[in-house]
Parts: C-alpha cells; sequence; structure tokens
C-alpha cells in the first residue's frame, strides 16, 4: 500500500474580532490507497475545517498557516488556483452534511451533474448526460434518465444524499472526503448511505476519508481511525484496537456516551461535561484538562504531544495524554483491593 | 421529531404538485392568485395605452377648445376638459405614456447602477462594500423628495444654459427642446432615489448565496467562479429581484407623479398625471373631474402593481422551492 495523501503539521485560524481562533493546530496523518479514515470528535472540534482546509475550500475568514499536503506527492496547499481547481472534484471529491441544501434549487439534476464531467473529463453535453443517468442508477435512484430532467426539490433527503454522492464519484476521484454525511438524515437512510459509499469504495478502489460525531458510523466502515479535540489530534488507531484499546481520556468519553445495546434500560447514558474550548491563543497546556476525570498536574502547564502508546497492538496506535490510563485504572483497582 | 415529519409531508405535496420547470411553476402560483391577475390586467393596459394611447385619443393633448372650457364629462368629452379646453382623456392616455416611459427608465438606470454596486460589494467584500454600503446610507438618508427638489434647482439652469450653448454652437434643433433637460433631471433623480435600494437587494442577495451549501458544492466539484456566479448566485438571486422591479416600477411612477405634483417633475407640455392631479387640486370643489380622472388611474396602477407585487412575492418564494 503506497501513501495516497500526507498531511504534515496543517494549521488553520479563524480571524475573529478580537485576534484569532485556532482552529487547527498542527494535524498530521496520513492516508493509502483505497484506505478508509474515520475522523471523530464533537461539533466544533476542527473536524470540517480540516478537511476543508485540505482543498482550501475554506470562508474568507479563514486562514492555513502552516503545514503541507500532499497529494501523490503534490503539495495541494502551494498549488495554483487553476490546478487546484482539476483537483476539487477531479482527484478529491466531496459530500457535505445537508444533501437538503447542496443542490442548486435552479438547475435540473441532469445539467448539475453533468457540469463537472463536462469541466474535468472534456465530454460532451450528451456524453455527459448519458454518464449521468448510468450514474445515478449506480447509486441506486432507479429510471435515471427519467430523473435527470427532474429539480432537485423532487428529490427526498436520501435522494439528494445520493445525487451527491453520485456527482463527487462521477470524475473517479483519489479520494472521497464525506463531512457528516449521514447528519442530516433519518436512522434508516443512514444505513443505507454508509452501505452505498461502503459499495462504491470496494467497487473503485476510492480512498475514503469519513467525518462524523457518531463511532458507531466509524467502527462499520472505517480502517483507521483520528479522534480529534480542539484542533488537535488525540488519538490515532486502527478501528479495532481503538474501540478495543482506547487510550486517550477523550475517546474513553466518546465510548462512555455511546448508548449500547445490552445495556440496563433507564440509567442515563455517561456524558463529558462542559463542552470544547475555542482556542483563542495556542495553548501550553492539555485542552481536554478541564473535562477530564484523569488529568493531573502536568496536564496543566505542559501540552502533550501526539505519541505511540506503551504496549500497543498496532504499531499505528498513538494518543497525546500523559497519563497512561490503564494505570490509573490499575491503580484504583488496587487501592480498592487493599481496604 | 416533528419538523421531519412536517417537511417531509410538504415535500410529498411539492414533488406531486410539479412535475416541472421551476418557472412554470411560479408562473402557474401567479395566474392562481386572482389578486396579482386582477393586476396584471391595467398594467397590461397601461403599457398598451403607452405605446398605442397617442392613436386611440380623441383629440390632441395641447388642443385647445375655448369654447368648452372646464366642461363637465359629456359624450364630446368622456372626462371633460380643463382650463384651457383641452380633453382630459387625452391627456391621461398621453399621461400613460410619460409614466411608463419614466418607470422604465428610471428603473433601469437604477437596477443597473445597483447591480454594478451591489454585485461589486457582496462579491469583493472589504473597503469595496464598505464604501458602498456608507454610499448607500448617505443616499438613503436624504428626503427622496428634498433631494429631488434640490436636484432640480441646482442643475436644471446651468443644464439648460449649456443646451443653449450647444445649440448656439451647432445650431442642431435638438437642444432647444428644453423637456429633454426634465426628463434627464426627472430620469436621474429617480434613478439616485432608487439605486441604493437594488444595490442592498443584490448584495445582500449575493452574501447569503455565496455562503448557501450549493455554492460550497460546486466549489469543491472545482467548478470555476464565472460558471458559478452565472449558474448558481445570479438565477438563485432573480426571484426577490424581480419582486423589487416590479414594485419599483410603480413606485418610481407614483414618485414622478409626486415630483410634478411638486412643480420638479416633467413640465408641460407633456401630461403628467401628477402635474394634472396637481393643476385638479386648486378647483376640486368647483370642477371635481380635473382632480378624479387622473387621481383615480394613479390610485388604479398603483394598487394593481402592489398587487402584482404581492402575487409575484408568493410565486416566486424560495420557501417553497424546498432549497
Amino acid at each position: 500500500m503506497s501513501v495516497l495523501l500526507d498531511v504534515q503539521g496543517l494549521q488553520t485560524r479563524f480571524r475573529v474580532r478580537k485576534g484569532y481562533v485556532y482552529a487547527v493546530n498542527g494535524v498530521s496523518f496520513s492516508l493509502e490507497e483505497g484506505e478508509t479514515l474515520g475522523v471523530v470528535g464533537e461539533s466544533g472540534c476542527g473536524k470540517s475545517v480540516t478537511m476543508l482546509s485540505l482543498v482550501r475550500l475554506l470562508p474568507p475568514a479563514a486562514s492555513i498557516e502552516n503545514g503541507q499536503v500532499l497529494l501523490r506527492g503534490e503539495d495541494l496547499l502551494q498549488l495554483d488556483l487553476r490546478h487546484l481547481r482539476d483537483v476539487r472534484g477531479g482527484q478529491v471529491g466531496m459530500i457535505f452534511q445537508d444533501p437538503m441544501t447542496s443542490l442548486n434549487p435552479f438547475i435540473n439534476i441532469g445539467t448539475q451533474m453533468s457540469e463537472p464531467l463536462i469541466y474535468h473529463r472534456g465530454m460532451s453535453k450528451k456524453e455527459a448526460l448519458a454518464r449521468s443517468a448510468e450514474l445515478l442508477e449506480m447509486v441506486g435512484i432507479p429510471d435515471g434518465e427519467a430523473r435527470l430532467r427532474e429539480y432537485p426539490h423532487q428529490f427526498s433527503g436520501g435522494m439528494r444524499q445520493r445525487v451527491m454522492i453520485a456527482m463527487s464519484m462521477s470524475c473517479e476521484p483519489a479520494v472521497l472526503i464525506a463531512d457528516e454525511p449521514t447528519t442530516a438524515l433519518d436512522v434508516t437512510i443512514q444505513a443505507q448511505i454508509v452501505e452505498l459509499v461502503k459499495e462504491l469504495r470496494d467497487r473503485s478502489g476510492v480512498a475514503v476519508i469519513w467525518i462524523t460525531h457518531d463511532l458507531s458510523v466509524v467502527a462499520g466502515i472505517a480502517d483507521r481511525v483520528i479522534v480529534m479535540y480542539a484542533g488537535y489530534i488525540v488519538e490515532e488507531a486502527p478501528v479495532d484496537a481503538l474501540f478495543e484499546d482506547p487510550r486517550h481520556p477523550y475517546t474513553v468519553g466518546l465510548m462512555g456516551a455511546l448508548p449500547s445495546l445490552e445495556g440496563e434500560t433507564g440509567t442515563r447514558l455517561t456524558t463529558i461535561g462542559g463542552s470544547p474550548p475555542d482556542l483563542e491563543e495556542l495553548p501550553d497546556y492539555c485542552p481536554f484538562h478541564t473535562r477530564c476525570p484523569y488529568a493531573i498536574d502536568r496536564c496543566r502547564t505542559e501540552n502533550p504531544m501526539l505519541e505511540p502508546v506503551a504496549d500497543a497492538s498496532d504499531r499505528g496506535h498513538r494518543a497525546a495524554c500523559w497519563v497512561d490510563i490503564r494505570e490509573v485504572a490499575v491503580q484504583s483497582n488496587g487501592a480498592g483491593a487493599s481496604s | 421529531m416533528t419538523t421531519q415529519e412536517v417537511t417531509a409531508g410538504s415535500e410529498v405535496d411539492i414533488v406531486e404538485a410539479s412535475r416541472t420547470n421551476l418557472w412554470k411553476d411560479a408562473v402557474a402560483r401567479l395566474v392562481a392568485n386572482k389578486l396579482a391577475v386582477i393586476g396584471i390586467i391595467p398594467i397590461v393596459l397601461l403599457f398598451f395605452l403607452a405605446v398605442f394611447g397617442p392613436y386611440l385619443t380623441p383629440y390632441d393633448f395641447l388642443a385647445q377648445d375655448f369654447t368648452a372650457r372646464l366642461a363637465a364629462p359629456s359624450s364630446e368629452h368622456w372626462l371633460g376638459t380643463d382650463e384651457l379646453g383641452r380633453d382630459v382623456l387625452s391627456r391621461i392616455l398621453y399621461g400613460a405614456r410619460t409614466a411608463v416611459s419614466v418607470g422604465l427608465v428610471s428603473t433601469a438606470i437604477s437596477l443597473i447602477v445597483g447591480l454594478v454596486m451591489g454585485s461589486l460589494a457582496g462579491y469583493l467584500g472589504g473597503r469595496v462594500d464598505f464604501m458602498v454600503v456608507w454610499l448607500t446610507d448617505v443616499t438613503r438618508s436624504m428626503p427622496a423628495l428634498l433631494l429631488a427638489i434640490v436636484i432640480n434647482l441646482t442643475l436644471k439652469t446651468p443644464l439648460e444654459a449649456w443646451m443653449e450653448e450647444m445649440y448656439l454652437a451647432t445650431k442642431n434643433g435638438f437642444f432647444r427642446q428644453t423637456m429633454w433637460v426634465d426628463l434627464v433631471l426627472v430620469f436621474g433623480a429617480l434613478a439616485l432615489i432608487q439605486w441604493p435600494g437594488y444595490a442592498r437587494l443584490i448584495r445582500g442577495q449575493i452574501l447569503s448565496i455565496r455562503s448557501r451549501n450549493y455554492v460550497l458544492a460546486a466549489r469543491a466539484l472545482g467548478m470555476p467562479t464565472g460558471r458559478i456566479l452565472t449558474r448558481y448566485v445570479i438565477p438563485n438571486a432573480m426571484g426577490p429581484l424581480i419582486v423589487a422591479v416590479s414594485a419599483g416600477l410603480g413606485g418610481a411612477m407614483v414618485l414622478e407623479s409626486a415630483f410634478s405634483f411638486l412643480g420638479v417633475g416633467v413640465q408641460l407640455p407633456i401630461p403628467s398625471w401628477g402635474k394634472m392631479i396637481s393643476d385638479g387640486l386648486r378647483m376640486y370643489r368647483t370642477h371635481p373631474h380635473l382632480l378624479a380622472g387622473p387621481a383615480v388611474m394613479m390610485a388604479i396602477i398603483t394598487v394593481s402593481f402592489a398587487w402584482l407585487g404581492d402575487g409575484l412575492n408568493d410565486a416566486l418564494n424560495p420557501r417553497q422551492w424546498g432549497g
């Protein structure tokens, strides 16, 4: 497996009235050909901004301060706009959270779908429409040819997301970035969309970055997972290792907040109190310490780096925490036994 | 949960109601609106009169009949005659031409200025945006009528002097027709009063559409800026703009009448409803028909444009596009 996308030290901040808000703080990760990477974290942790930074689709107030985004060795952050446009849609496809508003209400589906094909692939209008009809059938919308003439308001939310997926996959990109594509849909449709993306991935070999705050979705689709908090990657691991052996208190907290099928009914779900901070300066403390049950003095004075964890089952398992949370758990057990 | 159910329900309705084009839908909704249709009839009639009125008038608008001064409505003069014995109906029909040309030209000028300024502000942002917003604020802070009076008082004399100079220099008869000065001043004043409204509307539209998800999605698909502007931003900004133009046309006609009423509008001999109302007002106790004719006409047109504007607003309301 070779590395497809290599992100190094990505840093993005927003200009606000007083100074800056640091949204992405030195994020590094890589994606191999055909791999599916899950990105989890709660709202405002920087996961969407990270992905928008990759292809520089940020709002005007945001600026990328540092870093490299190497797609097959080419730095997207240095690319001029013309070539960047070829990458967007051509090599990197994106789907977004809200399919209800992601399609232009004024243009029919066929015209809308054929635009990237005409633009990136140099197809004629006729070829592009024929291909669009095939794509619609491919994403499970029957009678594609007839539906090309319809407008977005004639499609349901789930179908619009299928159209978005068809559009983003139409130019056979190397990477598909899915930014919470199921969040706005109801549960049964969510499952269908996840299945659809899996199927397309297996058929085309596209690498997928799947952003979500739903760990159960990640468990079903991802090969590897990164957990983000306050613009930092706090844990990175293959999906099995993460679920079996989470090492960052935040990851543990996220898992604790998952409802389980076997769990006792009538009990409250565990939550992580508070909300993530908006960083107005780069912290010299662990940004999670205010919400962390394991916090020690060092967490308040030094920000931990993402480092390989001890006794990892996988070499790729890294976490950013001063505390080995297994030891803390063992200690408290030991104390309980001796008394 | 409730909201989801509601959206699901309304979506089904829309899907079943419309299997065609969005514009056709809008037209269908407009036609279904009774008030809008009632409003369209006088407006169509007005435009028809503006074009063909002069061929339909029973008398020339200047023809004076001294034997029938201030005559009450009769079979000869349906709406009576004025002080100089001119046929009121003929003058009202000619006045339609003034109203329509003033409405169209001033709306066109202010729309073009507003489009350019508004798009620049919305798209470029920053300092340009600040300047444009500041300019619109300054313009809008001045009372419309006062502005028109000031323009008329300060510019009319120099402009007429310039025309006279040009006539002496070129001997071209065109420069002797001082009514052009009036028209230019009236169009200019109306455009100056109306452009900030369009500029702000367009700026707001562009700002809001630029941050829509479908624009982000189009950018994520690598679409170039020009294409995004023409295919995504402009069509989606059209609805409110059409409504504003419809209201603006009516508004410009009313404003022109107000100018004429105050004596800063189009000067005689071109008949203007506002001027006729102003003249008729002096004698409304003894000769109410002089006031009634143009006033009723004015009222019908104003109400018609308001109804059409409302109808368009409902028909083009983006809420119902589910986007």
